[in-house]
C-alpha cells in the first residue's frame, strides 16, 4: 500500500514541475536567438551606418556608429537619382502583377477547390507543374517572344511574364483556402436563389480574404525582388524596376558606398514595413502552401 | 501536387471550419449531402470557363517557352537569328569541356554544402522560435526578416560588409579580400545564400513543428527521455516529411539560381564561382550565344525535373502514409 502510494506520488507532482519548466525558457535559447538575430542584422546595420556617413568618413571612419551624421546621401537618391522613378516603376508592375494573378488564380482556385470535372486533375497538374520550370531555362524563349509580339521593352511583358510565374504558387495557396470555408454556405446562398457567380464574389471571395491578402503580398515582393525578367525584358532607363537600378548604380558612378547604401535602405523601407505589419499573414499563407500535402 | 491524394480530408477541412453544429448526425448528413449537390449543381462548363485563364496565361508563359528552348538548343544561332539545325553542338559545349563539367561540380557544391548548413540551422532556429520566450513576435520579425531581401541588395550589403579596406571585418594591416580568391568568394557566396534562404526553411520548420501534439514529447518525458533523445525518437521523425519537402525546395531555388551569384561574384575569380545556372545567362545574354545557352537551359531544366519528380513522388508516399 505504502509503496503504491510512494510511486504514483512522483507522477502527481510532476505536472506543476513541468508546467513551471515550460514558463521557463533556457537561457541558452536566447543566446541562440540573439546570435542568429545578429546574422540576419549584421550587414543591414552596417548599410544603414554607411548609408549616414559623408564620403569621406566611409574611407576613414570604420566604426558603427558614425561620428558625424549627415543626411547628404539620402538628398542625392532622392532628388538627384532615378531611384525614385525605379520605385514608382516597380510599385507600378507590382500592383498590377498582384491584380492580375489574384484575378486569375482566384477564379482557378475556386473551380480547382469545389467542382468535380472532367480534365481538373490533368489541368491542375500542369499548372502546378510549371512552378518547376526555372526562370534562367526559359528566359530567352521569353525574351524571343516579347520581341516577335512587340511587347519588349514595356510594363505589359514584365506583368506578363510575373502574373504566369505566381499563378501556380497562388492557386495552391488559395485552393487550400477555399477548401477550408464550408460548402454549407454555397448551399445556403442556392437555396436563397443566388447564381453561381453572385455565390462566388459576393458570398465567397469576401471569406477568402485572409488568404488573398498573404497571396497578394508574396506576390509583391517576388516583384520586388526580382533582377532577372526585370533586366532581360526592359531596356529602356525609364522603364527600370529598382533591382536592377540599384545593381547599375554601383556601374554607373564607380562604388560610392554611401550613397549605394542609402539607396539600398530606401528600397528596403516599403518591404521591411509591409513584412512587420504582415509577418503572422506571410508566415500562414507560406506554410499552408507546404505542409498540406 | 494537385492529385487528390485525401478524398476525405477536404470535407474534414469543411466540418473542422463549419458553426458548431447540434449533434454529429446532422453534420455527417449536411456533408454528403453537399457532396451530392456539387454533382449535381456545378456545370462543367463554368468550371472550365473560370480555369481557362490561368492555364492560358501558363501555357504561353511557361509550357511554350520551355518547347521553343529545346528547338533553340539544337539550331546554331547569331543574335537573334536562328540558323541550321547543329544536332548536339550546343550541348557539347557544356558536356565535352573540363570547365562545363567544372560548372555542375560548382553548381553541385553550391547547393550541397548550403543545404548542410541551411537544414540543421533552420530546424535549430524552429525549436528556439516555438519556446515562450519574451519578445518572440520581435525575434521571430528580424530572423526572419533576410527573407524579403532581393539577392540584388543582399549581394550588395554582404559585398559592402567584406570589403576589405573599408569594411568592419577588416582588421589591422591584415587584409584579406575573400572576394578575390575562388574559394573565399565560394565561401562568402554560399554564406550570403543561408543568409537569405534559411528564414523561408525557417519558417516551414516552425508550422511543421507546431503541428507536433505536445503529448507526445510530454509522454517521452514522463518515460524518461532526455531533451536530445526527445529530439532524435520523436520530433525528428515526425518533422522527417516537412523536411524532404524542404530540403528539395531549396535544391530548386539554389540549383536555378541566378542573380545572387551575377551580382555577388558575377561567376569570378577565374571562374571559382561560375555555376550551371550562371553560366546559362551569361552564355545567352552577355556573349549571345544563345543556342548554347539554350542547351544549358535544357540541360539545367532537366535536373529541375528530376528534382521535382522525386518531391512529387516524396508528397505522395507522405500522403499514402498518413
Amino acid at each position: 500500500m505504502t509503496e503504491t502510494i510512494a510511486r504514483v506520488a512522483p507522477a502527481r507532482v510532476a505536472p506543476p514541475r513541468r508546467r513551471s519548466r515550460r514558463g521557463r525558457v533556457n537561457p541558452l535559447t536566447y543566446v541562440g536567438l540573439i546570435a542568429v538575430s545578429a546574422f540576419a542584422l549584421l550587414p543591414i546595420l552596417w548599410g544603414i551606418s554607411t548609408s549616414f556617413k559623408s564620403e569621406n568618413a566611409v574611407l576613414s571612419d570604420t566604426g558603427w556608429i558614425p561620428r558625424t551624421f549627415t543626411l547628404e546621401n539620402y538628398r542625392l537618391v532622392l532628388f538627384q537619382s532615378k531611384i525614385p522613378l525605379y520605385l514608382l516603376n516597380t510599385l507600378i508592375v507590382a500592383g498590377l502583377t498582384v491584380l492580375c494573378t489574384i484575378v486569375v488564380a482566384l477564379f482557378g482556385a475556386y473551380a480547382a477547390a469545389r467542382f468535380r470535372f472532367r480534365g481538373r486533375t490533368t489541368s491542375l497538374f500542369l499548372i502546378l507543374m510549371t512552378s518547376m520550370i526555372p526562370g534562367i531555362a526559359i528566359l530567352v524563349p521569353l525574351y524571343f517572344l516579347a520581341v516577335k509580339a512587340g511587347l519588349y521593352n514595356s510594363f505589359a511583358a514584365l506583368v506578363i511574364v510575373y502574373t504566369a510565374w505566381q499563378i501556380p504558387t497562388v492557386i495552391w495557396m488559395l485552393k487550400g483556402f477555399f477548401e477550408s470555408i464550408p460548402a454549407s454556405l454555397e448551399e445556403a446562398g442556392r437555396v436563397d436563389g443566388a447564381s453561381h457567380w453572385r455565390i462566388m464574389i459576393q458570398l465567397i471571395f469576401p471569406l477568402a480574404t485572409p488568404g488573398i491578402a498573404a497571396a497578394s503580398v508574396i506576390a509583391f515582393v517576388y516583384v520586388w525582388n526580382d533582377f532577372l525578367i526585370a533586366s532581360t525584358m526592359v531596356s529602356s532607363d525609364d522603364l527600370r524596376l529598382v533591382s536592377v537600378g540599384l545593381y547599375n548604380f554601383q556601374s554607373q558612378y564607380g562604388v560610392v558606398w554611401g550613397q549605394l547604401m542609402a539607396a539600398v535602405v530606401v528600397t528596403l523601407i516599403p518591404i521591411v514595413l509591409v513584412f512587420s505589419v504582415m509577418e503572422r499573414r506571410i508566415v500562414a499563407g507560406l506554410s499552408a502552401g507546404a505542409t498540406k500535402g | 501536387m494537385a492529385i487528390d491524394v485525401h478524398p476525405h480530408r477536404t470535407d474534414e477541412h469543411r466540418r473542422a471550419g463549419s458553426a458548431p453544429e447540434p449533434a454529429p448526425r446532422p453534420d455527417r448528413e449536411r456533408s454528403r449531402r453537399d457532396r451530392r449537390q456539387r454533382r449535381l449543381h456545378n456545370p462543367a462548363g463554368l468550371a472550365w470557363s473560370l480555369l481557362v485563364p490561368a492555364l492560358i496565361v501558363v501555357a504561353v508563359v511557361s509550357i511554350f517557352p520551355i518547347v521553343y528552348a529545346v528547338n533553340l538548343s539544337v539550331h546554331s544561332t547569331h543574335y537573334l537569328n536562328i540558323g541550321a539545325g547543329v544536332g548536339f553542338d550546343n550541348y557539347a559545349r557544356l558536356f565535352a569541356s573540363p570547365e562545363g563539367w567544372a560548372q555542375i561540380a560548382r553548381s553541385f557544391a553550391y547547393v550541397l554544402i548550403s543545404l548542410a548548413i541551411v537544414v540543421p540551422l533552420s530546424l535549430g532556429l524552429a525549436h528556439l522560435l516555438n519556446q515562450p520566450v519574451k519578445g518572440r513576435r520581435v525575434f521571430r520579425v528580424l530572423i526572419l526578416l533576410p527573407w524579403v531581401i532581393s539577392q540584388t541588395v543582399a549581394a550588395l550589403l554582404w559585398k559592402w560588409l567584406v570589403n576589405p579596406d573599408y569594411g568592419p571585418l577588416h582588421s589591422g594591416d591584415l587584409k584579406i579580400d575573400l572576394l578575390a580568391n575562388p574559394i573565399g568568394a565560394m565561401g562568402v557566396l554560399i554564406v550570403v545564400n543561408v543568409w537569405i534562404s534559411y528564414p523561408l526553411a525557417t519558417i516551414l520548420s516552425l508550422a511543421a513543428l507546431q503541428t507536433i501534439p505536445a503529448e507526445l514529447r510530454e509522454a517521452a518525458e514522463v518515460d524518461g527521455a532526455g531533451p536530445f533523445r526527445r529530439f532524435l525518437r520523436v520530433t525528428l521523425p515526425l518533422m522527417k516529411p516537412t523536411l524532404f519537402v524542404v530540403a528539395i525546395m531549396l535544391t530548386l531555388l539554389y540549383f536555378n539560381m541566378v542573380t545572387l551569384v551575377y551580382t555577388l561574384t558575377g561567376g569570378g575569380p577565374l571562374n571559382g564561382t561560375n555555376v550551371l545556372s550562371l553560366e546559362a545567362f551569361k552564355q545567352s545574354f552577355q556573349f549571345f550565344n544563345v543556342g548554347v545557352g539554350a542547351a544549358y537551359s535544357v540541360v539545367l531544366f532537366v535536373f529541375n525535373v528530376i528534382f521535382g519528380a522525386a518531391y512529387i513522388r516524396l508528397l505522395r508516399s507522405e500522403a499514402t502514409n498518413d
